[in-house]
Parts: structure tokens; C-alpha cells; sequence
């Protein structure tokens, strides 16, 4: 019989199968490996990476478990999350250095006088710094929606939580799911906490992800059970753990007006190729603002600029940040439709992560334009349909 | 010889003018699609295009619209325009012009005061010599100024000349405000030209009949009367326009709560083929959440009418939370929680994006690809574990 006929027969047996254990009829012959029902559904590599930016922050209050968890319900393949440290040197998921944003901090007497000046990044910042407040304090705080525009009605629920909590999210989830967390504001953390035995908050930070097996470079066998990038905007923190750690790093890159806190260089130095040639040494990516690799004037896109381009040839990836569906943040050319944005950078500039707010959209639009790996034989075909079958029960 | 010559001659004169406006072939298109609710044209692409221009109509049908929808008014000179608006205030640049600087005026409309640049107090030709811009501050400017506003001839002809067999979908708009300050000869009143000028072009047939699929249509308004005045002209299908719950109809003063009973559903089904409700009265938000949805589809379905909900739009601010700011979300819950029959959209690429990925037409399978999608089909109705 000719292969593509065979082929047709056997998907059809196939799906016979299928539908006579649906039906409660007794299996003819088990399927081809029975380890994956007890195994966790593995990370996708074939697509670009749908990394959930401070979890589904689109719909509930960033870096809060709840905000993880629907983050991993609604399909994400990494939850992101920002680290700092408490005053007492606890790692905790923050993304501001200051609480006033996102907590309700100033309406508790006992911090009032807790408001402090101080200069971060070349900035004089007023506010109620993370680094001044113990994890017990921290944790009696509520955490609000950062933004008035969305869902308001999760706020002064939830409570900051710490990497080993963020981290625990991460590894209780029912199929693979990745972390992303990044080494924030490391100059700033350094110079208002310290750790016994001389460490830093860069070592503890590593130490946090190894206590909890994460190990092993991009793609290995390690990664793939355990996925993890680690992320910063100073490069040296990236050197400075390259030692302790394989895990693989991805490097920040802020707006084209931001020297980096910690080395002072501009945006066109370590967006050149040298640097690119050097800090390959130690990270396998970067992740850029995306106005930057490709400029808007007045709210319409203009010619990218090759920094991808120039990226791959590097064999850097590209995980450009951050992607959100309301209209403000949508350039015209995208019709105020987030799945034109997405469709412009998955197929047009090609990258190989976003950092998005709305995980759900961007798993949405992978699960249309790209649900399942190319196949190139027939035992890979029956291989994907058990997979997709897998998910429905046994009568 | 030479009269069997005159003869053929008229015979082609008289079958060339009887064809004049609908010589465009309709037969060999691809035709309309009619498996899946309708993807409408709310004025047009007007998400991207300032409204009703011939460049938003054009656009719509690029990107996929199955009707174009408008709104049908009239200048004082009796002509029929596309123009959603009794004012032209918002959307055009009427208010720069000296020479029309004393065209202001106040009427009731619908109960209520209204004032400004009356449509009705201004010629055809002074009306295009208007432009036309984006209502919404937030949509795109760049198209400002350089669009004039459109007849309805203008409009039906961009429907007639696309390549594929696209519907129109025009409303008899305010009829009581068009009929109070424009006259027509004859005694012909607004419904009487808007039938007219559709049966010129073709227009013609039942729903789904071999004529309505030609020319696909669907006549809307919000006036019951001006829709039973018509059914006796036009068999072409008609849609009920219902307004907010508050609002009463504007020719025979009924509430939202009579209008939408069993007993005005069996009525005005002799007279139209579906309703076209604001849709968060069919599911009323609270706190920009939905509520739990009411029965009006369900009732609304058991007397064979369709729903056709206004209006979808992409961005956030008209998007409830349930939704996460996605508009897709939304198409989702409304084609296939709520199971409505078409879709007013102010941005109908991306409700047929949805559809293309959710339910595209049927193809043949030809790769691996095309087989896991039906196998996926297939495996999804059952249940998950």
C-alpha cells in the first residue's frame, strides 16, 4: 500500500480506537506509551514562548498567586515574576521599588513615617521602599490593581508573596510550566540590604532556584523538567552568576534613553554587534522593549530596525516585553485587535518569546495559527493525536 | 430589414436601460456564506475608516464583512444619504464653514431637543461639499477631511462591484424626523424612495431565495411602522431595530417591554425575519461585569426570529470584564454561549479572523496539518477529563 495510505489507516484505526474507549468497548492494543499519563504534559518548544508578565496581571493584581495560577490555567508556558528583597533579606515577587502603587500602604499610621528619598538609577524617588520593611511587614500589606482601566475588583484581597511561594506555584502546576524571574534593581538592593557571610543578593537568588533542583542549560533534560530563564538589566549580575549557575539568562534591555544601573553603557552599546558577540558568553537571549526594535510615530509603526535580525545572528533569541490588549497600548497598524500585534511579531519580525499581560489571548492565538508541531511521519502523527486525546477520560 | 433592425435596436435599448444599474454579473461570484452568523459592517471598517465613506466600505469588504451596514437619511433636496446622524457636527466639518455658519437649528427628535447642523436643512450638493471625519478621538485621525459622505446609490454600487457577493444591510433611519421636514412629489414619503432605489438596483426576494442570495439585503430600522408600511413593497427581508430599555419606538411610542413580549414577537414576526437589540440588554453588566443573560434570544429564536446584537467593538472602554480586554472573548461568548445569528461590528476583521480560525469553511484535507485540525474538530465535543 502506498505510505500516505497506510497512513490514513492507520489514523483511522486510530481514531476507532479512540472512540471505542469513549463508548466503553474493550482496547484492541494499548497505545504506543502509557509513561505520558503520569508524567507532566512537557514545555512547548516548538512556538514562540508565552510568558506570562507578572502573571495574568491583565485581569488580576500583578505577581499575586491568584494572578499566577490563572496565568497557568489560561495556557502560559513561563509566569514571570520580579525579585527584590525585603529588609531582612527575603526574596519577595515585586515590581516597584516603592509599595505606593500597587499596596496599601499609606493607609497604615504604624508606616507612616517610613517614607524615605531615595536615588535609584540616577532618579530621586519618594515613596515607601520595598527594602525598609520587613517580610512580616510586607506581608501584612494588601496588594491593588495597578491599573484603573482594569478589573478593580480583586483589590485589597491578596498579599505579596515570596520567590519560594512564586516558585512553588510554578512547580505544583499539573503539566510543565516555567519561571521567569528577574534579578531587579540588583545596584539598589546591594546597597540597602545585607546578607550574612558576605553574600549578595545576586547569591541568594541563585541559591533560592537551586534549592528547588533548578539546574541544567537551555534544552537540556534538566530544563525541560524544571524550565527557567533568569533575567536582568545589569549585565554584570548575569556575569557574576554565570558562575554558580547553568540555568540560561536572558538580558534586559531598556528604552534607547536608559544606560544600564550597574556598567553606565547606552542602549547603542549593548545593542551592538560586539557586545551582542560578548554578552553571548553568558546569556542565550535578550529581551528588548519593542518600541525600540521597531520605532512608532505617531501611533504608527515605522521600519524595524535589524536588532533581531542581528540577534539571531548572534544565536541570541529575542523576548521583546510588553504585549497588552487595550487599545492605548496598540499601535494602528493593529487596529486596536491585540491579535494583529501578535500576529506582526510571531510572523513578521519573527521572535521567540513575548512577555504579555494577557496570557490568555496570546495562548488563544497560538492554539489558532499554530496548535500542533509540524509532523513528519505517521508514528509522529499518532504520537500528537494520543497527546491531544490524552486530555479526555477513560468511561 | 431595415425595421427588424429598428426593433432589435430598442429591444437593446430597453433591455440595456432596464439593466443599467445592476450590469455588474452577480451570478459568478463567490457567493455569501451561510453557515455561520453574519460578520456586518457596522459602517463600514469605521474602527480604522471615519464612518460610512466609500473608502470604510471598501475596506470592510476587504477584510471580509459578509453586509455593509448604513444609515439611510435624506437632504432637504430628497436625496438619500449615508449618514448615521440627524447632525453633522460630530463627524464632519460643517462647523468651520462660514458660508453655512446660519444653518444652526433646534428640533425635537425623538422626544428630546436637539441642536446643530440638521442634515435635513442642507442640498445634496452641499453636503458633499463637506468632509468627513473619525468620531471617536481615540480611532485613527489620519483619514480626516480627505472623505465626502456617500449616497445610497454611491453605496449600493460599492456592494454591486465587489468581487465576491457581498450583503447590504441599510436602515430606514429617524424616518418620523426625515418625513416631518423633507417632502417628496407624488405623495411619496422616505420608506416609499428607499424601496424604490433598492428595487432599481435588483433588490428583490425572500431571505435565502435564489434572488436574495444574488443580492443579499437586509432592510433595519427602529420604526415598526415604516417596516410594515414597506413589507407590502418589498418582500426582501426586514430587521427590527430595538433601542435601549428606556427608550420607547419613535412612530408608535411602545416600551422595550411591550416591543420584546411573546405576544409583539408573534406579531411583528409577520413582518420581518429577525431583531437587531442593543446588546447589553439582552445581558445586562453591572459593574462592567455581565449578569446573568435574559431570555430575549431564546424567545426571540422559538418565534423563528434571528438576533442580530449592535454593537461590538475591539477596545477596552466597551469591553466588560468577563471579556479580559479581548475582544475575541467576546465574539466567543456571544456566537457560541449566546448563539446569535449575526454581529453588528465596528471592526469586522477581526470578528472574521474569529470565524476564519473557529469555524472556517470546510476545506479538503490535504496535510497532516489540515488532518490533526479535524481530528481536533472531531475529539472536541466530547468531554475533557
Amino acid at each position: 500500500m502506498a505510505s500516505s495510505g497506510w497512513y490514513v489507516v492507520s489514523v483511522i484505526l486510530f481514531i476507532q480506537l479512540f472512540l471505542a474507549r469513549v463508548r466503553g468497548a474493550r482496547s484492541y492494543y494499548p497505545l504506543s506509551s502509557g509513561s505520558y499519563n503520569h508524567a507532566k504534559q512537557p514545555l512547548q518548544t516548538f512556538r514562540p514562548y508565552n510568558i506570562a508578565h507578572r502573571g495574568s496581571n491583565g485581569e488580576i493584581p500583578e505577581e499575586t498567586v491568584a494572578a499566577y495560577l490563572r496565568a497557568i490555567e489560561e495556557g502560559a508556558d513561563f509566569i514571570e515574576t520580579d525579585i527584590l528583597s525585603s529588609k531582612d533579606g527575603v526574596l519577595i515577587c515585586f515590581h516597584d521599588v516603592i509599595l505606593d502603587l500597587t499596596t496599601d500602604v499609606g493607609n497604615y499610621t504604624k508606616f507612616a513615617n517610613r517614607k524615605r528619598t531615595y536615588e535609584v538609577q540616577g532618579q530621586n524617588i519618594t515613596g515607601y521602599f520595598v527594602v525598609d520593611f520587613t517580610i512580616e511587614e510586607l506581608k501584612s500589606l494588601r496588594v491593588k490593581q495597578r491599573y484603573p482601566f482594569r478589573d478593580q475588583q480583586y483589590n485589597w484581597k491578596f498579599s505579596i508573596i515570596t520567590f519560594e511561594e512564586f516558585i512553588s506555584v510554578g512547580l505544583e502546576a499539573e503539566r510543565t510550566v516555567g519561571i521567569y524571574p528577574e534579578i531587579k534593581n540588583p545596584v539598589f538592593i546591594n546597597q540597602h540590604v545585607k546578607w550574612a557571610n558576605g553574600k549578595r543578593f545576586e547569591d541568594i537568588f541563585v541559591e533560592t532556584l537551586k534549592k528547588y533542583g533548578y539546574k541544567g542549560s537551555y534544552m537540556s533534560r534538566d530544563w525541560l523538567k524544571q524550565p527557567l530563564f533568569i533575567q536582568s538589566f545589569a549585565p554584570t549580575s548575569l556575569i557574576y552568576i554565570s558562575k554558580l549557575t547553568d540555568s540560561p539568562k536572558i538580558l534586559l534591555i531598556d528604552d534607547v534613553t536608559m544606560p544600564t544601573q550597574d556598567t553606565n553603557q547606552s542602549y547603542w552599546e549593548i545593542t551592538s554587534d560586539s557586545y551582542l558577540q560578548f554578552i553571548r558568553n553568558y546569556v542565550v537571549g535578550i529581551g528588548p522593549w519593542k518600541d525600540t526594535i521597531v520605532p512608532a510615530v505617531n501611533n504608527y509603526l515605522t521600519t524595524p530596525t535589524d536588532l533581531v535580525a542581528r540577534a539571531h545572528a548572534h544565536n541570541l533569541q529575542v523576548h521583546p516585553y510588553t504585549y497588552r490588549n487595550e487599545n492605548l497600548f496598540l499601535h494602528f497598524d493593529f487596529h486596536q485587535d491585540p491579535y494583529a500585534e501578535y500576529t506582526y511579531w510571531i510572523h513578521k519580525i519573527g521572535v521567540d518569546g513575548l512577555f504579555t499581560d494577557f496570557t490568555g489571548s496570546l495562548h488563544w492565538y497560538q492554539e489558532w495559527t499554530s496548535p500542533v508541531k509540524d509532523v513528519k511521519s505517521a508514528d509522529a502523527l499518532l504520537r500528537t493525536i494520543s497527546g491531544m486525546i490524552s486530555a479526555y477520560e477513560e468511561p | 430589414m431595415a425595421s427588424i433592425w429598428n426593433i432589435s435596436v430598442l429591444l437593446l435599448l430597453v433591455f440595456g436601460a432596464a439593466n443599467a444599474e445592476s450590469n455588474v454579473n452577480q451570478e459568478a461570484k463567490k457567493p455569501i456564506q451561510t453557515f455561520r452568523p453574519y460578520n456586518v459592517a457596522h459602517r463600514g471598517a469605521c474602527g480604522e475608516i471615519p464612518e460610512e465613506t466609500a473608502a470604510a466600505y471598501h475596506r470592510a469588504i476587504e477584510i471580509g464583512a459578509d453586509f455593509i451596514e448604513t444609515d439611510i437619511l435624506a437632504s432637504k433636496d430628497g436625496q438619500l444619504v449615508c449618514f448615521h446622524d440627524v447632525t453633522l457636527d460630530d463627524t464632519t466639518d460643517v462647523k468651520n464653514r462660514t458660508e453655512f455658519s446660519d444653518r444652526k437649528r433646534t428640533y425635537e427628535v425623538q422626544g428630546v431637543n436637539v441642536t446643530g447642523y440638521f442634515v435635513v436643512d442642507f442640498t445634496l450638493e452641499e453636503l458633499k461639499s463637506l468632509k468627513v471625519k473619525q468620531r471617536f478621538s481615540f480611532r485613527d485621525q489620519q483619514y480626516n477631511g480627505k472623505y465626502s459622505i456617500i449616497t445610497f446609490e454611491e453605496y449600493i454600487t460599492i456592494a454591486l462591484y465587489a468581487d465576491r457577493t457581498v450583503g447590504i444591510y441599510p436602515e430606514i433611519k429617524n424616518p418620523v424626523h426625515i418625513n416631518e421636514h423633507v417632502k417628496w412629489t407624488n405623495g411619496k414619503k422616505f420608506e416609499d424612495i428607499f424601496v424604490e432605489t433598492l428595487q432599481k438596483y435588483g433588490y428583490k426576494g425572500t431571505y435565502l431565495s435564489e434572488s436574495w442570495l444574488k443580492q443579499p439585503v437586509f432592510i433595519q430600522s427602529f420604526a415598526p411602522t415604516s417596516l410594515i408600511y414597506i413589507s407590502n413593497k418589498t418582500d426582501s427581508p426586514k430587521v427590527f431595530l430595538i433601542d435601549d430599555v428606556s427608550i420607547p419606538t419613535q412612530d408608535t411610542n411602545q416600551s422595550y417591554a411591550e416591543i420584546t413580549s411573546d405576544g409583539y414577537f408573534s406579531y411583528i414576526s409577520q413582518y420581518v425575519v429577525g431583531i437587531g437589540p442593543w446588546k447589553d440588554t439582552i445581558v445586562r453588566p453591572q459593574d462592567n461585569y455581565l449578569t446573568t443573560p435574559t431570555d430575549l434570544v431564546a424567545r426571540a429564536h422559538a418565534h423563528k426570529l434571528q438576533v442580530h446584537p449592535y454593537t461590538f467593538r475591539n477596545e477596552n472602554s466597551y469591553l466588560h470584564f468577563n471579556f479580559h480586554q479581548d475582544p475575541y472573548q467576546e465574539y466567543d461568548y456571544w456566537i457560541n454561549q449566546i448563539g446569535v445569528d449575526g454581529l453588528f461590528t465596528d471592526f469586522t476583521g477581526s470578528l472574521h479572523l474569529y470565524q476564519e480560525h473557529t469555524s472556517p469553511y470546510p476545506k479538503d484535507i490535504k496535510t497532516s496539518d489540515d488532518l490533526l485540525r479535524k481530528i481536533e474538530y472531531i475529539i472536541s465535543k466530547y468531554e475533557r477529563a
